[in-house]
């Protein structure tokens, strides 16, 4: 089965990578892919910095559900939003939701227990999924989720679990435990690494690889190297600093490809660097480059 | 004034832009015009702590960095769980209260996990060195998050924190002899409802983690905040130079004007703006007319647009910025440097420009 089928299969794809390499436009661009591909499908942006909407041309979501195209659509969620509505859902009595929304006790919590605000988005993420969609939104077959550009994406993809160890009672417990349980399942949950062929992304990508597999015995379903140079195609003549930029650039991708295979034996598609800005037509034209490089991988 | 006279740059700007690999470079010009220099580093790439000759010991202290020439250069390698164990270690009152901390269930999540300790406890690390007073000048690395503010918020954070009555619903025992929650007991029935929706929510094992967490630290809580009230101070004092660091792209220009309006609208003191990685300026390779898919193929086409778009980044954010914040431009290097000559040449290449630039 090709790396694409594979990814079809999955209910949600996490796609994570070191910040600048891209990740935001790999995330669109599996998300057209696969809605290219008959699937429904949902992104949904957590930086607080709404972006996704940039490269897909569309107004910003704002918390609301924004209709890309006939399969596509896209929202923007606040964590910290999520769980007064957790609140709200829970207890109900409105006395008591004002109460406890504006309790220091409350705000701080949220704000500082280690964990909370990204089960929170995970949790929201797996309801969708389940068919509980707010008004306007079609039920995704597969929901990507654009992880925060931190140094932190392990911490964030292993908060459920750590949450499920922490609280092992009370229905946040319980809903940690769910969404760790969905993350263990290898068909339903999935990962996407991007990375760029250079060295810092090469040994970030690297690093992430051995700490998904140690504190959540998971392997990315793909790794996608970003931005290549294109093969060269003669030898490059000294006097010509053009062609010795462009073999020298290259040669570095080729060095750290190399090193990537070395470590990496999954699933890696290479995505070529092309003269366009972010924007609808890079997403459109990568979309392709992926499809052709998982047929090649 | 002299622009070499900041005793503190701070270097910031959004992941992949080569933060890390600048403030090193500039660590090593100033320590060879004579001034004992500390960079303070968060996540350096093997490769830069190869180049600058340190290990994981510099994580634990601050690690000279072996120079060729004259000049002294300390390198210090920030984690976070090493600086929060060192400030319990430090201002903890006895023994007992340490180990009670360290030994916290809650202590040992949050201090691994928690994403704004890391920014919080750089600023601390930051106060001990500048405390200490033993360089000259100090460069400072920002963590790689897209929110690099957070670091700069991280102390005013602790400081809200301790004002708000959080921490004095936090300091009450919350628990019984019989191990019965009862902060809420005052509020009566709806005292127990809310009482009964935290334990439903979380578990009264979580809360009891809390309680037992923040009544250990107590002691150091006046500790933190004079700190962070110092941090703020320093941050904002007239010898503290941020330098803004950028890339070309047209994504990359947004987020330099937003973290540009930020700061300056937060009351630091912004110097120039660099562009990092700027692409030479190549003639057209052939008609100029090629498809996407043959640029795809072709290098050339692709130099001559990166060398296009490049320019237009520098004039776009030259006159977003407005003509009185200078534009520092450092061109793509062939390869990251690797090696102090080549980390060096990089920082008096950047040190020259940005003292122009302040000059001017």
């Amino acid at each position: 089965m090709g790396v694409l089928q594979a990814l079809e299969q999955r209910q949600m794809l996490v796609v994570t990578g070191k910040g600048g390499v891209g990740k935001t436009t790999i995330a669109a661009v599996l998300g057209r892919r696969l809605a290219a591909r008959g699937r429904k499908v949902l992104l949904l942006d957590v930086d607080p910095r709404e972006s996704l909407h940039h490269l897909l041309d569309v107004p910003p979501s704002g918390g609301e559900v924004v209709t890309v195209a006939p399969r596509l659509q896209l929202q923007h969620l606040d964590p910290r939003r999520l769980l007064d509505d957790l609140v709200r859902e829970k207890l109900k009595v409105g006395v008591l939701v004002r109460r406890v929304l504006s309790s220091p006790v409350h705000q701080h919590f949220t704000e500082g227990a280690p964990g909370l605000k990204e089960t929170a988005v995970f949790g929201r993420a797996l309801r969708l999924i389940e068919g509980h969609v707010p008004r306007g939104m079609v039920r995704p077959d597969v929901v990507i989720l654009d992880a925060p550009a931190t140094g932190h994406s392990v911490a964030w993809l292993a908060a459920p679990r750590l949450i499920s160890e922490v609280i092992s009672s009370g229905p946040i417990g319980h809903m940690a435990t769910v969404i760790a349980d969905f993350m263990a399942d290898r068909v339903r949950f999935g990962i996407v690494v991007v990375t760029a062929a250079e060295e810092m992304p090469v040994q970030e990508s690297l690093e992430l690889i051995d700490l998904l597999d140690e504190r959540l015995q998971r392997m990315p379903d793909l790794v996608v190297v970003n931005s290549v140079y294109p093969p060269l195609v003669e030898e490059s003549d000294a006097d010509d600093p053009v062609g010795a930029l462009w073999a020298h650039r290259r040669g570095l991708n080729d060095r750290e490809l190399g090193r990537l295979d070395e470590h990496w034996h999954g699933s890696t598609a290479e995505l070529p660097l092309l003269p366009l800005e972010p924007g609808p037509p890079l997403i459109t034209a990568l979309a392709d480059h992926l499809e052709q490089a998982c047929e090649r991988s | 004034m002299d622009p070499r006279s900041f005793p503190l740059v701070i270097v910031v700007g959004s992941g992949g832009v080569g933060k890390t690999t600048l403030a090193a470079a500039l660590g090593l010009a100033s320590a060879s015009a004579g001034r004992d220099t500390l960079v303070m580093t968060f996540d350096p790439s093997q490769r830069l702590k190869d180049a600058l000759g340190v290990d994981a010991v510099a994580a634990e202290q601050e690690t000279e960095v072996p120079l060729p020439a004259a000049g002294r250069l300390c390198a210090s390698l920030l984690d976070a769980r090493i600086t929060f164990d060192r400030l319990i270690e430090r201002y903890a009152p006895d023994q007992e209260a340490r180990e009670r901390i360290l030994r916290n269930r809650f202590y040992d999540n949050l201090s691994g996990h928690l994403a704004g300790v890391l920014e919080y406890m750089a600023s601390e690390r930051l106060f001990e060195v500048a405390r200490d007073g033993a360089h000259e000048r100090i460069i400072l690395d920002t963590p790689p998050t897209r929110q690099a503010l957070d670091f700069l918020g991280a102390p005013e954070r602790i400081v809200s924190f301790l004002d708000s009555g959080a921490l004095r619903i936090a300091l009450k025992p919350w628990f019984d002899a019989g191990g019965q929650l009862r902060a809420t007991s005052h509020l009566g029935a709806l005292g127990r409802n809310v009482e009964g929706f935290f334990d439903r929510m979380v578990g009264l094992e979580l809360l009891r983690d809390m309680a037992e967490f923040f009544q250990a630290f107590s002691p150091l809580y006046d500790g933190f905040r004079e700190r962070a009230v110092e941090v703020q101070r320093l941050l904002r004092a007239p010898g503290t130079l941020f330098v803004l660091v950028s890339a070309p792209g047209r994504q990359r220009v947004a987020d330099t004007l937003f973290f540009a309006r930020r700061l300056t609208e937060a009351g630091y003191r912004l110097g120039p703006v660099v562009i990092n990685r700027v692409h030479p300026a190549f003639p057209a390779a052939g008609s100029g007319t090629s498809s996407l898919d043959e640029a795809a193929h072709d290098g050339r086409e692709l130099l001559h647009w990166l060398g296009k778009r490049d320019r237009e980044s520098v004039s776009a954010l030259q006159s977003l910025l407005g003509g009185s914040r200078p534009l520092v431009e450092v061109p793509l290097l062939p390869d990251e440097p690797t090696d102090l000559e080549s980390l060096s040449a990089l920082g008096v290449m950047l040190g020259e420009r940005l003292d122009d630039a302040l000059g001017s």
